[in-house]
């Protein structure tokens, strides 16, 4: 029988997914102050739905990554509606940002190469390759198919070694 | 083994690199979250998937409580059923005697005796002894068994004809479940009470009819008429014994047969209504019950029984509630797959653009 996930258990997934959390909004959104943002809604989102986690369909993170995601999602169609009635001029605003979007330490190729990417190519890369979760958690939080999510996964690896080869060619 | 490996490993040095450079939480950030304060608890409402198995579990126990209570009620009606007079209208035989029918004001009398209210013997009028009658009764008895039914077929046919009458017509049918046999006797009318008396002894009476019809001013009138008849013949006679022209002798004589054939089939008419006031006409209809095949089982096999119907028709109505409500559902779950559908590539498609 299931266990009532308690406050306790919750406060203890937020210290301990924090960083995950965090850096796959970063890698979705490119944006550190956005994810900033998106960090604290999904978390208090989760604080409110946190007795509707069931711990035998997946662990907290691979619940908090849905949740993230979900946030991130909201984010954008209200991004992209705002856009739509001000003019498409927003989106240069993300991209002038002096602060390294993706992580300090990353070099500059690859910082470049990242922000080429899609959201759609970024948050695989975070799911699988930065925060390590397996196929199938990784495919549950996209909502494919794990034999989908590998390909997507090879695509942007590929793509994102493309964009790091022509950017230290340049 | 790292999950990257099992997709490629040919990005061993991408993927190190992006690891050591993960972003991390600033402390404002972590500060906000661990500020967040548990809500105050409310009431928890399960969600649908849930809610789904306990709703049917509440429902089949709520149909097997309803199947048992149902059982209950009606397996004890039917054993206060059980235990009723045996004259109920189920117990009434196709072709016995149609009762109240044949009769004819001022000159009949008819009976008809409730079935559950006879004791053998009872209403056997009397009839009269100054007067021309015709006396028919109809009796309707059930007997244990078709044994006893053959029985009692014999003593009936026996019994009209030690009392000085006989058998009109008897049809014997046991076709299987029940037994039916249909007697017509003429008894003689001094005898009818007697014949009546122990016929209802062959068995259990639950329905009896007496019709009495007064024969005596037909005879009356039949002797009136055979009276003036005879002295009409008498008159003619003595005027043919005189002297007569050859046509008046002849047309006499034409009225003379005439009247004699008159006279004649008068007679013959009042010979039938005094034999017919002689004899009585009885029917009697003898019949074997009907198998009760529910009286033999236990109340606790009533109850199942009862229970299984009920638990059957609910089956019924949620099949063809299914029938009727299937195509909506199925519509219901298509679109709503399809509009999951619809938001997934939607979703993927903002992100490609993002």
């Amino acid at each position: 029988m299931k266990a009532r996930a308690s406050a306790e258990d919750f406060a203890e997934a937020a210290r301990r997914h924090l960083d995950d959390v965090h850096a796959f909004l970063v890698y979705l959104t490119g944006d550190r102050a956005v994810a900033e943002d998106l960090t604290a809604e999904t978390f208090a989102r989760a604080l409110e739905r946190w007795h509707r986690f069931d711990p035998h369909r997946g662990g907290p993170r691979t619940w908090l990554c849905q949740l993230a995601r979900s946030t991130a999602l909201d984010h954008f169609r209200g991004e992209e509606r705002r856009r739509r009635r001000e003019g498409r001029y927003a989106v240069a605003e993300v991209r002038e940002s002096a602060e390294p979007a993706f992580g300090e330490g990353l070099s500059p190729a690859l910082e470049r190469a990242l922000a080429q990417l899609s959201a759609a190519e970024r948050e695989v890369i975070a799911l699988r390759v930065l925060l390590e979760l397996d196929g199938e958690a990784t495919a549950r939080v996209l909502g494919i198919s794990t034999s989908a999510c590998s390909t997507r996964l090879s695509r942007a690896l590929q793509k994102l070694e493309k964009e790091v080869s022509s950017g230290v060619a340049a | 083994m790292s999950p990257l490996e099992l997709v490629d490993d040919r990005f061993g040095e991408l993927a190190r690199e992006l690891r050591a450079s993960q972003p991390r939480a600033p402390a404002e950030l972590r500060e906000r979250i661990e500020t967040l304060a548990p809500l105050p608890s409310r009431r928890m409402l399960p969600s649908l998937r849930r809610l789904a198995p306990a709703v049917a579990l509440v429902g089949l126990a709520g149909s097997l409580c309803v199947a048992a209570a149902i059982g209950l009620v009606h397996s004890g009606s039917r054993e206060r059923q059980v235990g009723a007079p045996e004259t109920s209208t189920a117990d009434r035989v196709p072709g016995a005697p149609v009762f109240g029918a044949h009769t004819q004001a001022g000159t009949s009398r008819s009976f008809p005796v409730p079935a559950g209210k006879l004791q053998a013997g009872s209403g056997a009028l009397a009839p009269a002894r100054d007067r021309l009658q015709q006396y028919d009764a109809a009796l309707t008895l059930r007997v244990h068994d078709a044994d006893e039914l053959s029985t009692r077929t014999q003593q009936a046919m026996r019994l009209a004809r030690s009392l000085g009458g006989f058998v009109v017509s008897a049809s014997f049918d046991v076709p299987g479940r029940r037994g039916v046999s249909t007697l017509v006797l003429r008894v003689p009318i001094g005898h009818v009470q007697r014949a009546i008396a122990d016929l209802s002894g062959y068995g259990t009476l639950f329905a009896q009819k007496i019709s009495v019809q007064d024969l005596q001013q037909r005879a009356d009138r039949q002797a009136a008429r055979i009276a003036a008849l005879r002295q009409t013949i008498a008159a003619i006679a003595a005027r043919l014994r005189g002297p007569l022209g050859t046509a008046e002798r002849a047309r006499l004589e034409r009225q003379l047969a005439f009247e004699e054939q008159q006279l004649a089939t008068m007679l013959k008419r009042r010979a039938a209504t005094v034999r017919h006031a002689k004899l009585a006409r009885l029917s009697l209809t003898l019949v074997t019950p009907k198998p009760k095949a529910a009286a033999a089982s236990s109340r606790l096999d009533r109850t199942l029984d009862d229970a299984g119907s009920v638990l059957a028709r609910e089956v019924q109505i949620l099949l063809y509630a299914l029938i009727v409500a299937g195509p909506l559902l199925l519509l219901g779950g298509l679109a709503l797959v399809a509009a999951r559908t619809q938001r997934s590539r939607s979703d993927r498609r903002l992100l490609e653009r993002s």
